[in-house]
């Protein structure tokens, strides 16, 4: 057994060695994990690589640990010199044992930022260190600067071909753009993956969702496509993680930013007076399309799993969505109802409007949609305070356990108690 | 969402014998699989020695739900669940397991048959199916003869075991877990960690 001060130094520079050759190895190392193991076996290395999986076995853990960690901030405090390689190899060995290291993750930015070390890595390394712990708040700080990082440098060299010459230099303008979109892109696309991962590895998963959401807002703003792409791919993975409260809280963002988006267009198309009103007449109708899909999930999923507060929480949020949104079309319309808003007020009976209702205006297909409309076109039901009753009342009918039972009815009252009041 | 095993013991007089297992362990972390896989297997041939012939009970450990149903003629399933997965859908499955077992394994070979020795592999089958409760169809099964109030609840493995009894040692004796899980087991209870029993 490693004890003494010699033997750790030789046992930590081994395994150092070892972790950065398997990564040599293999560039697809997708995992890393702690092997139970009490006892050392005679001479052979902590480090195991099996397929695509990278393990450290336990029992050398308290030495190494602390032993990095120490020579780490020795550095830090300038008594003790590393070079860059080692400075790499050091970072990456203790963020894989812990990954809420500060220090460490500060010392590749500065390696980030001298240019040494490619932001790539520290996505990797990032990315590997949630596999085994995916709420690491560390990481996934570190991870939003790396990537403000990446998006600072792709503006300034898109910036920096505005200065070109005509001709020529137009295409591979246009060329780089295309590349720099596509890089933007990819990197898009691999933040949900590592999110979903990681949400996927510790329930309501608060830290993976906030920095999806993040990515969303720096990274897709403005992109109703891609916001529509997230709630439509997320309908199964929440039908199969019905208690997950931050899973839940993602589609109430993502509908909240679509409802924003939907509503600048139709409200730019106000301000420029140019058009008939199909911009306003489209975002009404997707809207409503939303709410209605949004509605139908909650209420499947409330009646296939009795019993989950989540579900619960999730249909108020979307219903009071719904109020908000209901209000401000009356308010931006000073008062009255829009022409396309064919289904007046409270005081109807929710029931006669389960039927399908037809549009009343032609909306001519827009290019940026790939929805045809046609005239007659039908709507589905919207969300409504009668409909909200009768699906409760549903519920308590049908044999519902308890949980059941004791959500609907704290529901109803507050149905009962803040909807009713609302203007 | 999730299953994580599925096994047939045979209940006998004094410890269950394990028939066949299933497991599904793609969402533990790679190097954890097979203690894990060891520890439900232990896990499970305990509950279904605790259990009463003829009764039903969903045993709650930390976050997983397991589900056993030991039937009249001591042929017993057994299905690990988190706590998401609806009871009622496992119970379905339950059934539908032993029914089939029993009518393709012929009874003499259950008091000291083994995993090997059994020809039944329907079982990885039915896991995977029933990973998505509603495409396994079962929910829409009206489920007559169960009676839920029938179901017994504990709330931990504890209160399975007789005044007394103390899991650590249950653990240290199981001839189903090998060094490295009683090692493992050893370390995660003295950290007070996630991992006590699985």
């Amino acid at each position: 057994m490693a004890e003494c001060e010699e033997e750790v130094e030789v046992l930590v520079q081994r395994v150092v060695k070892d972790i950065t050759s398997a990564f040599k190895k293999n560039p697809s190392i997708d995992e890393i994990g702690v092997i139970p193991c009490p006892e050392a076996r005679y001479n052979r290395s902590p480090i195991v690589l099996v397929e695509n999986k990278l393990g450290v076995e336990s029992w050398c853990v308290k030495f190494l640990l602390p032993y990095v960690h120490n020579k780490l901030l020795l550095y830090r405090q300038r008594k003790h010199w590393l070079d860059r390689e080692a400075l790499v190899d050091i970072t990456c060995t203790v963020l894989l044992l812990n990954p809420d290291f500060t220090t460490a993750w500060n010392v590749r930015k500065e390696l980030l930022q001298s240019g040494v070390l490619n932001p790539e890595k520290d996505l990797y390394l990032g990315q590997l260190a949630l596999t085994k712990f995916p709420k690491s708040p560390e990481t996934w700080i570190h991870r939003r600067w790396v990537l403000q990082h990446v998006l600072a440098q792709l503006a300034a060299v898109g910036s920096s071909r505005k200065h070109q010459q005509s001709g020529e230099g137009e295409q591979v303008d246009a060329d780089r753009r295309q590349e720099l979109s596509d890089h933007l892109a990819r990197t898009l696309h691999q933040e949900m993956k590592v999110c979903s991962d990681a949400a996927c590895r510790y329930p309501s998963n608060y830290n993976a969702w906030s920095h999806r959401i993040w990515v969303l807002q720096h990274m897709a703003r403005g992109n109703a496509k891609v916001f529509h792409d997230e709630l439509s791919s997320m309908r199964l993975w929440v039908s199969m993680h019905v208690s997950d409260h931050s899973g839940f809280h993602y589609r109430q963002f993502l509908l909240k930013e679509l409802i924003h988006e939907l509503s600048q267009s139709a409200g730019e198309e106000d301000l420029t007076g140019e058009g008939e009103g199909e911009e306003r007449q489209l975002s009404f109708i997707t809207v409503l399309q939303l709410f209605h899909q949004e509605m139908e999930l909650i209420s499947d999923l409330i009646r296939s799993f009795p019993g989950h507060e989540t579900l619960w929480s999730h249909r108020r949020h979307v219903f009071f969505l719904w109020q908000q949104w209901r209000r401000d079309q009356k308010l931006s319309n000073g008062g009255e109802l829009a022409q396309g808003d064919v289904w007046g007020g409270e005081s109807v009976n929710g029931q006669s409007h389960s039927d399908a209702m037809e549009v009343e205006r032609v909306c001519l297909p827009d290019p940026r949609d790939s929805k045809r409309l046609k005239r007659g076109v039908h709507l589905p039901a919207p969300p409504s305070l009668p409909s909200e009753y009768t699906f409760v009342s549903s519920v308590l009918d049908s044999c519902c356990p308890a949980d059941q039972r004791r959500f609907a009815m704290s529901y109803k009252k507050w149905l009962d108690t803040v909807i009713v009041q609302e203007p | 969402m999730k299953l994580y095993s599925l096994s047939i013991h045979h209940k006998g007089a004094t410890k269950a014998n394990l028939l066949k297992a299933a497991y599904d362990l793609s969402s533990f972390s790679f190097f954890q699989r097979s203690s894990v896989q060891e520890f439900m297997t232990f896990t499970s041939a305990l509950i279904v020695e605790r259990t009463s012939q003829g009764s039903r009970a969903s045993v709650k450990e930390q976050e997983y739900l397991c589900h056993v149903y030991v039937r009249n003629d001591n042929l017993s399933a057994v299905v690990v669940a988190d706590t998401e997965y609806p009871q009622r859908v496992c119970f379905t499955l339950l059934d539908k397991v032993l029914e089939e077992f029993s009518r393709q394994v012929d009874s003499i070979e259950w008091p000291s048959g083994s995993p090997e020795t059994i020809n039944y592999k329907a079982l990885d089958i039915h896991l995977s199916k029933y990973q998505n409760p509603r495409e396994a169809d079962a929910m829409t099964k009206v489920q007559a003869e169960l009676d839920e109030t029938k179901i017994i609840l504990h709330n931990t493995m504890e209160s399975l075991l007789e005044r007394g009894e103390k899991l650590d040692d249950l653990v240290a004796k199981s001839e189903h877990l090998g060094n490295q899980s009683k090692a493992f087991y050893k370390t995660a209870r003295k950290q007070n960690s996630c991992c006590e029993i699985m």
